[in-house]
């Protein structure tokens, strides 16, 4: 790790997928992508990203079935979740973000750069912590 | 033209023509009715014109003037009325009315029964009973009945073939009502129907003998609908008088006689509505017929109760299967709604990416972005151009653009179009055109459109598959059987067989984000208006292979089609 935050994106669309890596690979993170749930999941499980953006409707299964294996890993990596879907929610299924279809890129790239920054300041306090142990 | 035929007195069989809007009657020799008759005064009565029928007055005269056998200062004649002067009786005939006029109008449900209409029910038979139409009746001799039953059943058979061949409601009481005039002496009917939210009467089919002289409208007793209806029988009603009705020598008998069957439209459920058919026998057709007036037996309205139920069913079953029609229309315009506000979405989508990187590009003034953001906004509006011109295809019966071309060029055009999205996806996407290929007579945008979306499909099928796919093209120009065939053959993963059968419905995708579920029908459509076909050949995890056919049509020979190649 280059101390570069980490972004995967797991979305069917490759427009989609070349128009968030373009944007925030320019902000300065690293970016990996997958087309397919399951090659998205594969690629969190190796590379332990600190924020993964999911497109819900990757996959037939239904929202929930496709979430459920993201949420499980975000939580093992403390690893941000924003989910983009169709339907408004009642509840977000996880302790991720929730955006709908169709979102506008400004905002929602705006959103994953608050997130990983408030990420940063509690890892930042974490460390903090820590030292104060010494 | 309304007129007063004489049935009785000196001037019996003269028939007075009411040409005038204002005619005197009297002895009086300048009388427009001139009537022999020295009970009459000279001035006795007028007729005068009140809308389309007259109204009789009587002018101070001695004796009074009789409308069906009650003295009257002044009475609005209707058709049928017996007017009375001295000893002379007439019977007034109302204009002729027009066969098919405004129904509504035409159709009236007395709310009580006038003081002078002296119907009565005569006969009134359980709607159940009407199955027994073919019971042999005692009085009749064998033959006679035979002749009968097989008439009865052949009315029936006629009806049941008109309750099947048609969905309209008021052409199928039309046609029954004529089925019923071709086999009873009915001079008017009308078929009322229940309106399903308001539960009233609604004459829907009305119908008269051409040469019938009937008044305008047809009146119908409520008490004997309520009868009909509340009792669910149905009723023969005549005006006759008891007495008389069988005796060729009384003169009552002269007035004619008016008759009237009435059954309900006993349906699975409700009663739907009601029949009604009536006729009237004048005076010279009761001595004609040898004294008597009946026209209308038991038998008629147990086989009109039939009927009744016959029409009933039908128009239970149009109804039923409209609102079923009904509900499957709103449910495929919800799927097509929600299959396209998605397909829309996705576009939309798009376009914003791309918008968004066109902005950032400009923004930091890098022309490789702004390159990267147009060619996603460029692709998204060819989608929304494509869907477009999908939807126009299928929505419109058209006629396909006929002109000479080459299959060969049109299928390479396509072709060269995917060339390069097949190279991006590393996707071998080969080309082989028939040799013998003749120039014919098609639709080329039509084609090309129908070749395109089935290529795409194909694209589609072998794109993220683990080994590198293959879409092969291939043309043919089949002498013997004078087609020409397109073939597209993928190395996908096949369609699975319960999916074969949905393939051609509109708005029915597997690809999820990626189809509108309007290319193989749209595809299907041009096919179909070239006369050609689609044959689909597939097995799960091998592949899968559309073949265009359609037929050869040469320039030389298509005389008659080759509108546009001239």
């Amino acid at each position: 790790m280059d101390g570069r935050r980490n972004v995967l994106i797991v979305d069917p669309s490759d427009e989609t997928r070349v128009v968030l890596q373009t944007a925030l690979e320019r902000r300065g993170m690293q970016t990996m992508a997958a087309s397919h749930a399951k090659q998205g999941l594969a690629l969190a499980r190796q590379h332990h990203p600190d924020l993964i953006v999911l497109d819900l409707e990757i996959d037939p299964s239904g929202p929930d079935e496709v979430a459920a294996p993201f949420a499980e890993q975000s939580r093992i990596d403390h690893a941000a979740l924003v989910l983009l879907g169709s339907v408004r929610r009642r509840q977000p299924l996880s302790p991720g973000e929730y955006v709908t279809k169709p979102y506008h890129y400004a905002p929602l790239i705006r959103k994953i750069e608050e997130i990983l920054s408030a990420k940063d300041m509690e890892t930042n306090r974490a460390v903090a912590v820590c030292d104060s142990w010494k | 033209m309304p007129s007063l035929f004489v049935i009785r007195g000196n001037d019996q069989g003269t028939r007075f023509e009411l040409e005038e809007a204002i005619l005197r009657l009297g002895r009086d020799k300048s009388s427009a009715i001139h009537v022999h008759d020295t009970e009459v005064s000279r001035h006795h009565a007028e007729f005068r014109r009140t809308h389309r029928d007259f109204t009789v007055s009587d002018l101070n005269s001695s004796n009074g003037t009789f409308v069906n056998g009650k003295r009257v200062n002044q009475h609005l004649l209707a058709s049928g009325d017996q007017v009375q002067v001295g000893v002379t009786l007439m019977l007034y005939t109302g204009p002729s009315e027009e066969s098919h006029g405004t129904i509504g109008n035409s159709v009236d449900i007395a709310a009580q029964a006038t003081p002078d209409d002296h119907s009565r029910i005569i006969h009134s038979v359980s709607q159940s009973e009407g199955s027994r139409i073919f019971d042999a009746h005692a009085d009749l001799s064998q033959n006679s009945w035979l002749a009968r039953a097989r008439s009865n059943l052949q009315v029936m058979y006629h009806t049941a073939l008109a309750v099947s061949h048609t969905l309209d409601i008021d052409q199928l009481l039309n046609r029954i009502m004529e089925l019923i005039f071709e086999w009873v002496e009915a001079d008017r009917g009308c078929v009322m129907l229940f309106d399903p939210d308001t539960r009233r009467l609604d004459p829907r089919v009305r119908r008269t003998r051409n040469n019938a002289e009937q008044g305008d409208k047809i009146m119908i007793s409520k008490t004997i609908l309520d009868f009909v209806v509340e009792k669910n029988e149905g009723v023969l009603t005549s005006d006759a008088r008891q007495d008389d009705r069988f005796n060729p020598g009384a003169s009552i008998l002269k007035l004619g006689v008016r008759e009237a069957i009435c059954v309900p439209m006993q349906g699975r459920y409700h009663v739907v509505g009601v029949i009604y058919i009536d006729t009237s026998t004048s005076p010279q057709q009761i001595l004609e017929r040898g004294g008597t007036a009946r026209r209308f037996t038991e038998d008629h309205l147990k086989l009109m109760i039939a009927i009744g139920h016959q029409a009933a069913l039908a128009v239970e079953d149009t109804r039923y299967y409209s609102a079923m029609v009904q509900a499957e229309r709103l449910a495929a315009i919800g799927q097509t709604i929600a299959t396209l506000s998605h397909h829309i979405k996705n576009i939309l989508q798009g376009i914003r990416g791309g918008s968004y990187l066109i902005e950032m590009g400009l923004t930091e003034h890098d022309e490789s972005i702004v390159g990267k953001g147009w060619k996603i906004v460029d692709k998204n509006q060819n989608k929304i151009s494509a869907l477009v011109l999908d939807m126009l295809t299928f929505s419109k019966e058209r006629e396909p653009d006929l002109t000479t071309a080459n299959i060969n060029a049109v299928v390479r055009d396509v072709v060269d179009l995917m060339q390069t999205r097949a190279q991006e996806e590393l996707v071998e996407l080969a080309y082989q055109p028939a040799e013998n290929m003749p120039d014919l007579v098609f639709d080329p945008e039509g084609i090309h459109r129908a070749v395109l979306n089935i290529v795409t499909n194909a694209l589609d099928a072998v794109t993220d598959l683990d080994s590198p796919g293959r879409v092969a093209v291939i043309t043919r120009y089949l002498l013997e059987k004078n087609v020409v065939q397109i073939e597209i053959r993928d190395t996908g993963p096949g369609i699975a067989a319960d999916q074969l059968s949905k393939l051609f419905s509109p708005f029915v995708s597997t690809k999820k984000s990626r189809g509108t579920g309007l290319g193989l029908p749209v595809s299907q459509k041009i096919l179909t208006e070239h006369g050609g076909k689609i044959i689909v050949d597939s097995l799960p995890g091998q592949g899968a292979c559309f073949t265009l056919e359609l037929p050869a049509v040469s320039p030389t020979t298509s005389s008659t089609t080759s509108r546009d190649a001239t």
